[in-house]
């Protein structure tokens, strides 16, 4: 992960994305993925983007085109992920979990290319399946591009800071 | 010792050859008694997959790891061997080393600081003088190995039991299969970093019968057959045959089931692969023979080992690991396998086409927790109810092929059923299982792929 400077806003693409935006885009997705509206979270993800979720046993700098990892999405996968979560026959999420997500300690800073910037942010989610409830929690490692219609994800990377998965503890949700 | 009173009433398994059917009692996948037993006897006496070398590529490297509950060190010494080590202070049993991997030369108990050399001898005891005979005393102390460590084509294997066979007289048939591994790229194969590391509710042995059931596949798989026959693949099961190897282990071998990167090209793997394939099938041809070549690199393969090991030899390399942790609770650990001089570009489809099946994240293993998480749940309905006779699950599927001798399809719960049989003898359970008319002498035929 790059150096992360706390600031309220960041400059890309000519213009300038405040924190408070960041924040609402967070928000939003996270209430999107709570109310298992998956074609809406499609819409927030630029074409060919990336859906990443690395081993917990993860080291920075580890590519997960170069290492194990539980999930490395290239855009047909990620749509082939969603089509999946909406069919009846997605039997690890038939009936669907319940989540609530916390996102928090949200951070800008620039990306490695001019019409990207990368956020960092703290997740908790909390799923409910099967009689059990489960707590995840790590950090969001995204890269975002600004467009005319909002902000888009180009990378969403969902980094846990668990030493393994817990029995039962399954990525077969959106973390 | 199979005739210990226990508290489970009815045979573990019921194998009738008239009425063609084979019953498992489901107090085997519930039970704490039976579990102990399996660490007793199983994890005891058995080989179980430890790591593989390549985890540890140089001298001092370590990883530590718990088999049958005991906490383990594998490393490699200064000279270059590798060993396991119980990862216990043999001066009062402290946790030795509380890394999980590093690289290092001395291990020191943090407790009392006694120090031991990474080929276990004690390195120093801080006022040795305070014991009678101290040289003595002090080559007493050094770390407790475990007492039988063997490496077949990279694989490490270690048994608790002095006494148990050579290791490749115990993998018998299975041991080709993992060499076939080793043949598909001419550099050779190592583990990645990255290791999947999950856990599930469910027991041990629901896991070994997943892996040997093709029968699941098509329903329990069906978005992700979808997603194949979508990116251009057709799916079938026909063809597909299942083998008992011996001593437990099992072989499903599959032809129907998505492409294999570098050996057997389909559509979602693009172009660039198309051709990376068929100059790599040239080479292994070369390099193999035609007839080797084809085993190795036309059919994907999924090998049990009993009891603990599992190579899903499909898209890409799997190892899984199982660890029971109890009755219904499992352990998993899963590292990817790969060539070891692979170009970036073939890697990263590797990578990505692995890890969209295989794991807790992926868009099949799930389905495959799921359903065998909820076996552990369901079995309770029939638990310790008045009509012992229903609580059993049913594995008879293909027994009438197997009867006329005809070799068992992957879609069939033979090589299930070897698992089980050999189960019941390692387990000392041997009046646990009962015999109803004349078992087939065809159900242990092996493959000739050479
Ligand atoms: S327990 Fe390890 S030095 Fe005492
Ligand atoms: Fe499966």
């Amino acid at each position: 992960m790059t150096a992360i400077v706390n600031r309220g806003a960041v400059r890309c693409a000519g213009r300038t994305v405040t924190r408070q935006e960041v924040e609402d885009f967070l928000y939003a997705e996270a209430d999107i993925l709570d109310h298992w509206d998956y074609d809406g979270w499609l819409a927030l993800f630029e074409p060919g983007a990336r859906y990443e979720i690395p081993t917990t046993d993860h080291r920075p700098g580890w590519s997960p085109h170069e290492t194990g990892s539980f999930v490395d999405d290239d855009w047909d996968l990620l749509n082939a992920r969603v089509k999946r979560l909406k069919s009846r026959k997605a039997h690890a999420e038939n009936p669907h979990s319940r989540t609530h997500r916390l996102v928090s300690n949200v951070r800008l800073s620039e990306g490695d290319t001019e019409d990207a910037f990368r956020v960092a942010a703290s997740f908790v989610v909390h799923r409910a399946r099967d009689g059990h409830f489960d707590a995840y929690v790590g950090w969001y490692d995204h890269l975002l591009v600004p467009t005319d219609d909002g902000l888009r994800f180009r990378l969403r990377r969902s980094l846990l800071c668990h030493e393994s998965l817990a029995a039962g503890a399954r990525l077969s949700f959106i973390l | 010792m199979g005739s210990n009173p226990r508290t489970v009433p009815a045979p573990m398994i019921v194998e009738d050859w008239d009425q063609l059917t084979f019953r498992v009692n489901r107090e085997a996948y519930r039970s704490a008694e039976i579990f102990a037993r399996e660490r007793g006897w199983v994890w005891m006496h058995t080989w179980l997959y430890l790591g593989h070398e390549t985890e540890i590529p140089n001298p001092n490297d370590f990883k530590v790891r718990t088999l049958g509950g005991r906490p383990l060190i594998f490393c490699r010494d200064t000279a270059g061997e590798v060993h396991a080590f119980l990862n216990s202070c043999p001066h009062r049993g402290t946790v030795l080393c509380r890394e999980n991997e590093g690289s290092t030369r001395l291990f020191q108990c943090f407790y009392h600081a006694w120090t031991f050399r990474n080929n276990g001898e004690v390195a120093a005891i801080p006022d040795a003088g305070a014991y009678e005979s101290s040289d003595e005393f002090r080559a007493s102390m050094g770390l407790r190995g475990v007492p039988r460590l063997e490496t077949h084509e990279g694989f490490v294997f270690v048994s608790f039991d002095p006494d148990a066979p050579p290791l490749l007289d115990y993998l018998g048939d299975a041991a080709d299969y993992m060499t076939m591994i080793q043949q598909q790229h001419a550099g050779g194969m190592t583990t990645l970093p990255g290791t999947q590391l999950y856990s599930v509710r469910g027991n041990w042995k629901l896991a070994v019968e997943n892996a040997m059931d093709g029968y699941h596949f098509a329903p329990t798989h069906n978005t992700f057959v979808g997603y194949l026959r979508e990116s251009g693949y057709a799916v079938t099961d026909d063809n597909q045959y299942a083998y008992n190897l011996g001593n437990g282990h099992g072989l499903l071998v599959l032809t129907g089931h998505g492409g294999r990167i570098s050996m057997i090209w389909e559509p979602r793997f693009g172009e660039d692969e198309r051709v990376r394939t068929e100059a790599h099938r040239a080479e292994m041809t070369q390099r193999l023979g035609e007839k080797r070549a084809h085993y190795v690199a036309d059919e994907s393969h999924i090998l049990f080992v009993f009891p603990n090991l599992l190579l899903f030899d499909i898209e890409g390399l799997s190892i899984r690991q199982l660890e029971p942790v109890a009755p219904d609770q499992t352990d998993v650990r899963a590292w990817q396998l790969v060539p070891r001089d692979e170009d970036p570009d073939t890697r990263a489809l590797r990578m990505k086409t692995v890890v969209s099946f295989v794991g807790p994240g992926g868009l099949a293993t799930p389905d495959d927790i799921e359903a065998y998480e909820a076996v552990q749940r369901g079995i309770q309905a029939t638990a310790g109810t008045a009509a012992p006779e229903l609580d059993y699950s049913d594995m008879s599927r293909g027994m009438a092929d197997e009867a006329k001798g005809v070799q068992g399809r992957s879609i069939d719960e033979g090589a299930m059923r070897g698992f089980w049989r050999h189960w019941i003898e390692a387990t000392g359970l041997d009046d646990g299982i009962e015999v109803n008319g004349e078992r087939p002498a065809s159900f242990l035929a092996g493959r000739d792929v050479r």
